[in-house]
């Protein structure tokens, strides 16, 4: 510094701490970053043709003219200190602790001893770090065990032992390798790994012998967010006779779980969402028969496939579907991220075939607008009437992904072109396409939050699609849509586009009821304890019910929504909660009923709840699960696989082979093909994760759901 | 090792690139920071920064250091998007009726008074720049002069004529 610095300079007072970046952001820029290194790259390398030097062609030796040692480019001191640093650098680089886990956690997958020999080279491991390294193995044997428990807590001890064994093994294994000079680099290395490797060895180790290489890698390799959630508790009906949840129409969690297998994944347990499973399918109850009172319930109690002892009570609710004549006017924005990473087929060209369906639907009297931001920022399309194809389709498909994430104020513009176009008695909505990048203008979830609220308040709804895997923001597409009474679906593939945007169009845009909540009061005397499968993101306190302020689900034309619960008779014998020894005697209940059943819902431009009201008799009750329709039979089909697939500590047991069966009893015409994929898919889960027999989650790497 | 980082990600090493970006990000976002003094620009200049480097990495001639190099790049995002928003000035205000104002950090309110940044923020570029470098990133005048592609003498200049403008202030 030169001489202007006084003592207590003022302009010192600039120095100081900024806060830290928020991580997700800088995952994203870095992303971004990789994403222009790696194009860059391509332009580079197909720019290559003819010449290496990026330089016309005119003479070998003109290309050294006219360049000064102060003009080039590429010194050639420069170029020799590559040459020396490139090798010298590669070579720091996979000997260090700057080896990346990934390098790390192959390696010993490759040196996995065959099961005979784990023993003799643990021996040898132990006697050696007995010898050579007293010092420094204690302690990472302290990491091994802390991170064995952190992966895997139910794991009964003897088998944590056996896992610290192996990884004292694999320590010990530079050591008898006899240069003492290596060693501490190689401590190093295999420290920085250990949890990496003690969660590989998780699913590893319940058996030691030939295990299919698929396993090596179950879990997804995402970036993708879920919001993580338990699942829903057995209750006694003595302690909370009364359960409330809110309807639930999204399905983009079978999407997303589909794809994940159809790749040979096991999804993270917190991508499973059983409710949304078993409604991604079209099931046929019957229909309401006026807009008025816009659905009926249809429920089933039936035998449990996966517990002779209990039974399932099924819910099924089909919206009232409105005659093809009557034609609401709607009035689409799209509001669609074109943020660089959205540059994969699966997203923004999906995205824009996709549309293309979707402006397909429409007719005269709806109107379509696109707003972009990130990348590029602002209107696309003002308010066009939906017959202009020509022009909307044009304008989608000038669409680009590229650059970096403007923070333009994408959704309030959105919001705006909605307003500007707004039609009465229509749907008003905002569609959000992304792949997870939701930095469109306000960035505060909870601001966000707030401000689609009013939005919706004020008649405008917002649905969010979402595209691509790696980055997507399953949490926040889930909370966006639920505040803005949209629905939230992820866009996988042209099918799935075909199935949301043009069979489903109807329940998509046109809402039938909204704040739509289910409230079940078990009967003590006849049901002794209960479980909703699923819902668990939905749940409800028992006031809010009755409360019209607070929001739930929406339905759309032609929805279906299914609940299940899995239900415990008095004097089964399945009873898994002791009865209170002081308790009251509780058997009060009124005659044979069952339950009862009651729901909640408010006509689309009412703000007051209706009500409706219904048993659940005996009558309902089947006894054996042949007996029922193929729908309620393929919905616990569907129950019984979101269950075991995300390892739940109910219904697990159920193997494979029996919810196969199971679904393709229920298959019935599936003219759409939905059902036979879904059977597919359970074959492919029955590979990633076979059955154990005992262990109902020994081979899950993803073990939180048993402990 | 950033050097080597360079080198091998220059001859199209991805991973070399996503370490040195990984290394360099905290850089370009505390430089964006102080600049613009609010989360959701830092993070956007930091991340155009990140395709800039993906893009340009290639084109870094070795003759400055490279962190002096990201600077460079770093404030040159700064203005761009400084000059981009007073076209967006319109959009800007909508935004602003939906978002209060980020708040700005708390250790950066106790350190110093908000004023001061504000008016070093509202400085003629050249020395805001050189006020920045030299006072809140702590760089020599030679560095600063490096990264802003002036004379020493011409730094030590910007930053005498800042202070004249901030006589008031201070």
């Amino acid at each position: 510094m030169s001489g202007d610095d006084m003592h207590d300079d003022p302009l010192n007072r600039l120095k100081g701490a900024t806060p830290d970046p928020r991580a997700d952001a800088k995952r994203r820029a870095l992303a971004a970053g990789m994403a222009a290194f790696e194009a860059s790259q391509k332009k580079s390398s197909s720019a290559a043709q003819g010449n290496d030097w990026g330089q016309r062609l005119t003479s070998i030796i003109n290309s050294w003219k006219g360049k000064s040692i102060m003009d080039m480019r590429l010194p050639i001191g420069t170029a020799v200190i590559a040459l020396l640093v490139l090798p010298l650098g590669y070579q720091l680089y996979s000997t260090t602790s700057m080896t990346p886990t990934d390098v790390a956690v192959q390696q010993p997958v490759q040196f996995e001893p065959p099961a005979t020999e784990v023993a003799a080279s643990e021996e040898r491991a132990q006697s050696t770090v007995a010898n050579t390294t007293p010092a420094t193995v204690p302690k990472t044997v302290a990491a091994g065990r802390d991170q064995d428990l952190a992966a895997a807590p139910p794991e009964p001890a003897p088998m944590d032992d056996a896992m610290m064994d192996t990884e004292m093994a694999r320590e010990a294994a530079p050591v008898v390798g006899g240069n003492s000079g290596i060693v501490a680099p190689q401590q190093a290395q295999s420290m920085a790994p250990a949890g990496a490797l003690a969660e590989s060895e998780a699913f590893y180790m319940p058996s030691p012998a030939p295990v299919p290489s698929v396993m090596l890698q179950p879990t997804a390799p995402s970036g993708d967010t879920f919001t993580s959630f338990d699942e829903q508790r057995l209750k006694a009906v003595a302690d909370e006779p009364v359960s409330t949840f809110s309807i639930d129409v999204d399905t983009a969690s079978y999407s997303y779980v589909r794809r994940q297998l159809e790749d040979g994944y096991v999804p993270e347990p917190d991508a499973v969402r059983i409710e949304e499973l078993i409604n991604y399918f079209p099931y046929d109850y019957p229909a309401a028969q006026s807009a008025a009172v816009p659905f009926k319930p249809t429920m089933a109690v039936y035998p449990t496939p996966w517990n002779p002892k209990t039974q399932l009570l099924q819910i099924g609710i089909k919206g009232y579907v409105p005659d093809a004549g009557e034609d609401k006017p709607s009035n689409l924005v799209f509001l669609i991220d074109t943020s660089g990473s959205m540059d994969e087929p699966d997203k923004l060209p999906l995205l824009k075939r996709a549309f293309g369906l979707l402006v397909d639907q429409l007719s005269a009297n709806d109107t379509v607008s696109i707003v972009v931001y990130a990348g590029s920022a602002g209107v696309v399309l003002e308010p066009t009437m939906a017959t202009e194809k020509a022009r909307i389709l044009g304008a989608l498909d000038q669409l680009a992904a590229g650059g970096s994430t403007a923070g333009a104020a994408g959704i309030e513009l959105a919001y705006r072109l909605a307003e500007q176009a707004r039609v009465e008695g229509g749907t008003n909505r905002v569609i959000l396409a992304t792949d997870g990048d939701f930095n469109v203008g306000i960035d505060d979830p909870d601001d966000l939050e707030s401000f689609i609220e009013a939005k919706r308040d004020s008649g405008t709804t917002l649905s969010v699609l979402g595209f691509g895997r790696g980055n997507l923001d399953d949490a926040t597409m889930q909370a966006l849509a639920q505040h803005g009474n949209g629905n939230a679906s992820y866009i996988s593939s042209f099918r799935e586009a075909q199935k949301v945007l043009v069979e489903e169009i109807g329940g998509t845009l046109d809402m039938i009821a909204k704040d739509v909540k289910i409230q079940i009061e078990f009967n003590p005397a006849v049901i002794s304890e209960y479980r909703l499968i699923g819902y668990k993101t939905r749940a409800l306190n028992r006031e809010d019910f009755n409360n019209d302020a607070v929001d739930a689900g929406d339905i759309g034309a032609g929805h279906t929504v299914t609940a299940i619960y899995e239900i415990t008779p008095v004097g089964s014998g399945a009873e898994m909660i002791e009865p209170l020894r002081y308790g009251l005697e509780s058997a009060t209940g009124s005659g044979d009923e069952i339950a009862f059943l009651r729901m909640r819902y408010k006509l689309p431009e009412s703000d007051v709840s209706q009500l409706i009201e219904q048993k659940v008799t005996p009558d309902l009750v089947y006894g054996d699960i042949g007996e029922v329709s193929d729908d309620m039979r393929f919905a616990a089909a569907v129950a019984a696989f979101g269950q075991k697939l995300k390892g739940s500590n109910y219904g697990s047991a159920m193997g494979w082979d029996d919810i196969e069966a199971l679904a393709r009893s229920g298959k019935g015409s599936d003219e759409s093909g939905y059902r036979s994929e879904f059977i597919q898919l359970v074959d492919a889960a029955s590979l990633l994760k076979p059955d154990t027999g005992t262990d109902p989650c020994g081979v899950s790497a993803s073990g939180e759901g048993c402990e | 090792m950033t050097r080597a980082l360079v080198v091998r990600a220059q001859h199209g090493d991805a991973e070399a690139f996503a370490e040195l970006i990984e290394d360099h990000y905290d850089l370009i976002h505390r430089t964006a920071w102080k600049w613009c003094g609010n989360r959701a620009d830092a993070e956007d200049i930091a991340q155009d920064v990140c395709v800039k480097l993906g893009g340009a990495i290639a084109s870094f001639d070795g003759r400055s250091v490279f962190s002096s190099w990201v600077y460079r790049i770093t404030l040159n995002a700064v203005r761009d998007m400084q000059r981009a928003g007073k076209r967006r000035g319109k959009y800007a205000d909508a935004y602003a009726e939906v978002t209060p104002e980020d708040q700005p950090a708390e250790q950066e309110a106790a350190m110093t008074s908000r004023q001061l940044w504000a008016a070093v923020r509202a400085l003629p570029e050249k020395q805001r720049d050189a006020v920045l470098l030299v006072h809140a990133e702590e760089l020599s005048h030679a560095a600063a002069a490096e990264i802003m592609g002036i004379k020493e003498a011409t730094v030590s200049f910007h930053v005498h004529e800042a202070r004249k403008t901030l006589r008031g202030l201070l």
